[in-house]
């Protein structure tokens, strides 16, 4: 493992990690999901021209491929996304049904720029899946209403046009670009004075995750046995969502498509740390294998595997909490 | 004779060392200057700085904090729904986070979901608790926006006026200053009205200084200014719906509010058209495209849930301060009071006891506020009393987490209003009781003025 060489000092492992972080997790995962959102926007397209239940059964397929890809990035929480609400304009919830059933009543305009400036609740991934699955997930193409294919067409090209393609230039277009931040952590950068402050920042973003995961998403619907709280409740996609997060979170620790990730940090001066930590990220994955109903089902009747869930991910929670975090703190020193 | 030696030496002793004892007591160097909120710090310098709940606290606790949270963060939908319905019908945003940015400050933009200004109006005369009389149709906030369907109070239009401050040393600073429009009101306006402008500020702390004993802050007041400074500081008396009485006001950009369960529900009230069982009253009540609207409805918001958003608040952790042996912060912290900065942003505090959360009790900590109404001058006046604060008058704004807010809010913006693009306009604007440290600061040296604005970063 290139991690334990001798010949490579900690500064420049740290700078290495650093840039594959942008370059292989962030950049990688931003590209995809631009690609993702023009798949669907071109599903839509198709949709609303041809009108037909395999043009909806694509529809909902691409859907859920962006939402992959849209859910594993949350692994990495932190820059644009959250400061230019990115978040918010594409992921919220709950959708707002009284407003969206008197909007599609109304003849309001349902152009991309009117969607714009409807309430986040009325915007992004959770309204285009109500359009394709309906409640209860039973709609096909013939229920779709003209209003309808305007609101979808105009809720992904939103999405796309006013979100994900701004993110992805916001972090990697222009000269001033945020990965420039990164990437100068503790050389220059405005955002991050020094890299434990960049590294302290992914390490909370990853901690974040993995307990809104285990203890607010999947929880809350558990404690309270109310399957109408869970994340994509029309497309059953819920459990895909929580999982994708914490894939997310393990791509950034592991590094992605041959980089280096945050692993090689901890391996090169604390091999046990490392390895407590890859086996919990992967006892958290694999953990979701066991709950094998839909998550709006298994909060009743596989409640013991979603509690297991649910321990390994508080576990992880605090192992990234604790021990890598100080582990950050005792060991970057700029 | 000897006997009479030894007890002459002990008695000598015993002066000397109780003499020794008490030149040491509260040095100031045993403490760390990092712990801004005492054992309500975190360390954390990230975007998430002023997320945190604070340390030790039970499994039951963490608990209903973690609830707050959730409610914090959730956006209300029209009503009815099941799930945070209750909203407007006419409301300024979604849900506290939309406004509070990462628990950060707000933008000073109005009518959108990432908007984090609200206009407060009243005619003149007061309301017979004494503070601000509603206007007819509006009541005391302008809702900027409606469901579906319906028509917001009104717009407002926000224009800026550029203009130049040159200190003496020549180097210029651009300012704006704001001037609010209301544009298509729903209906005409019976009376003249007043306007004032309020950004959601940071929530930093809020736990602890609910925890300063009023006689805390009592003693701050220097009326009629004997020492001469210039400043002398007063506290806003308020009712307080939550109890039925007049009490102090702590909370507030005008110190206009005494408990900071009131401050949430009436946030949920007014600025979401949520009610509560302390805000009974929908924001639409009276309002003739909303016949259905009273003043005691059915709460929207669970009790549970607006005491656990209101545990919440008070629970939030304070970041620790960063760079604390630079010697350009600490130079810039000695500036700080050499031109009584420190006067009215008080350093150091002490909370009082505090039974169910041991971390706010007996505190030192470093809020940089004395949580006082102060005359702030012409160029920031509202010209809008409430209660007992002037048209002039601002609460002291406490500064921890000033320099966590860029990264926080995503941009930064200061003041009441917003009108601030950094912490240099922020004190260029300061006026009134605050002039002669204003007028201290522009005569400083570029690099000492750097300094103290290096040392604010810090906090």
């Amino acid at each position: 493992m290139e991690t334990g060489s001798n010949t490579q000092t900690y500064d420049s492992l740290e700078a290495d990690v650093i840039q594959d972080f942008t370059n292989n997790v962030v950049f990688f995962r931003y590209f995809t999901l631009l690609t993702a959102g023009s798949t669907l926007q071109n599903s839509v397209t198709n949709l609303t021209t041809t009108t037909s239940d395999a043009n909806l059964a694509q529809a909902k397929l691409d859907w859920k491929n962006m939402r992959s890809d849209w859910e594993q990035s949350e692994g990495f929480l932190l820059g644009p996304v959250e400061s230019n609400d990115y978040d918010p304009n594409t992921d919220t919830w709950p959708t707002d049904y009284v407003q969206m059933d008197s909007l599609l009543a109304s003849s309001n305009p349902l152009t991309t720029d009117d969607v714009k400036n409807l309430p986040q609740s009325l915007r992004g991934y959770h309204p285009l899946e109500y359009m394709f699955w309906g409640k209860g997930g039973s709609k096909t193409a013939a229920n779709i209403t003209a209003r309808q294919k305007q609101y979808m067409g105009s809720l992904i090209s939103d999405i796309q046009v006013n979100n994900v393609q701004p993110l992805y230039n916001d972090w990697f277009l222009g000269t001033d670009n945020y990965s420039q931040q990164v990437l100068t952590a503790g050389k220059g950068s405005t955002e991050f004075s020094t890299r434990q402050a960049l590294f302290l920042n992914i390490i909370s973003a990853m901690s974040d995750i993995c307990d809104e995961v285990g203890a607010s998403k999947m929880f809350e619907p558990f404690v309270t046995r109310d399957s109408t709280i869970t994340e994509s409740p029309y497309s059953g996609n819920t459990l895909i969502d929580f999982k994708s997060n914490i894939l997310g979170l393990q791509q950034v620790y592991m590094g992605l498509n041959g980089g280096k990730g945050i692993r090689n940090l901890v391996a090169a001066k604390n091999l046990d740390l490392d390895q407590k930590i890859q086996a919990q990220i992967n006892a958290a994955v694999n953990s979701f294998a066991q709950i094998t109903n839909r998550y709006e089902e298994a909060i009743f009747n596989q409640r013991t595997q979603v509690q297991n869930t649910m321990d390994q991910l508080a576990t992880l929670h605090n192992l990234l909490d604790g021990d890598l975090t100080n582990f950050i703190k005792e060991n970057i020193k700029d | 004779m000897k006997k009479l030696y030894i007890i002459l030496v002990t008695g000598l002793l015993v002066i000397l060392m109780s003499r020794c004892h008490k030149s040491e007591l509260a040095p100031e160097a045993t403490y760390d200057d990092r712990l801004s909120g005492g054992k309500a710090t975190v360390f954390d310098e990230s975007s998430h700085a002023l997320t945190h709940s604070i340390d030790g606290m039970g499994a039951r606790d963490e608990r209903v904090h973690e609830l707050g949270d959730q409610t914090f963060e959730a956006k209300f939908v029209a009503p009815p729904a099941i799930v945070f319905g209750g909203l407007g019908s006419i409301f300024n945003n979604v849900s506290c986070i939309n406004c509070h940015r990462n628990d950060g400050g707000g933008f000073p933009s109005t009518g959108s979901a990432t908007s984090g200004l609200l206009m407060r109006i009243s005619q003149s005369g007061t309301d017979p608790h004494g503070g601000p009389l509603a206007v007819d149709g509006y009541g005391t906030q302008i809702q900027d926006q409606a469901v579906l369907g319906y028509s917001a109070e009104a717009g407002v239009q926000i224009n800026y006026t550029e203009s130049p401050f040159t200190y003496p040393d020549g180097t210029s600073v651009s300012l704006r200053k704001p001037t609010y429009t209301l544009q298509n009101p729903y209906i005409p306006f019976s009376v003249p009205y007043m306007l004032s402008p309020r950004l959601a500020p940071p929530l930093i702390g809020i736990g602890l200084l609910d925890d300063i004993p009023e006689s805390t802050i009592q003693s701050f007041v220097d009326a009629g200014d004997q020492n001469g400074d210039g400043i002398s500081g007063k506290v806003n008396m308020v009712y307080d719906p939550s109890s039925g009485e007049t009490k102090i006001g702590r909370f507030g950009l005008k110190a206009n509010t005494n408990s900071l369960l009131t401050q949430v529900a009436t946030a949920y009230q007014q600025d979401m058209g949520v009610t509560s069982y302390i805000q009974t009253a929908e924001s639409s009540f009276g309002q003739s495209q909303f016949p259905w609207a009273t003043n005691t409805d059915k709460p929207e918001l669970a009790d549970s849930l607006l005491n656990f958003v209101t545990f919440y608040v008070r629970t939030l952790a304070v970041p620790a301060r960063r760079m604390v042996n630079d010697p350009d912060v600490q130079a810039g912290s000695v500036i700080f009071n050499q031109i009584n900065c420190a006067g009215c942003h008080r350093p150091t505090i002490m909370t009082g006891p505090d039974f169910n959360l041991p971390q706010l009790s007996g505190q030192r900590i470093h809020p940089y506020t004395d949580l006082l109404l102060h005359d702030m001058g012409e160029g920031l006046a509202d010209n809008r009393p409430d209660y007992l604060a002037t048209g002039t008058e601002w609460k002291t704004k406490a500064l921890w987490g000033l320099g966590l807010l860029q990264k926080t809010t995503g941009v930064a913006y200061y003041l009441h209003d917003g009108r601030a693009r950094s912490i240099e306009e922020a004190i260029l604007w300061h006026d009134g009781e605050a002039a002669k440290s204003k007028q201290a600061f522009t005569s400083l040296t570029q690099t000492e003025r750097n300094q103290l604005i290096k040392f604010l970063n810090s906090l």
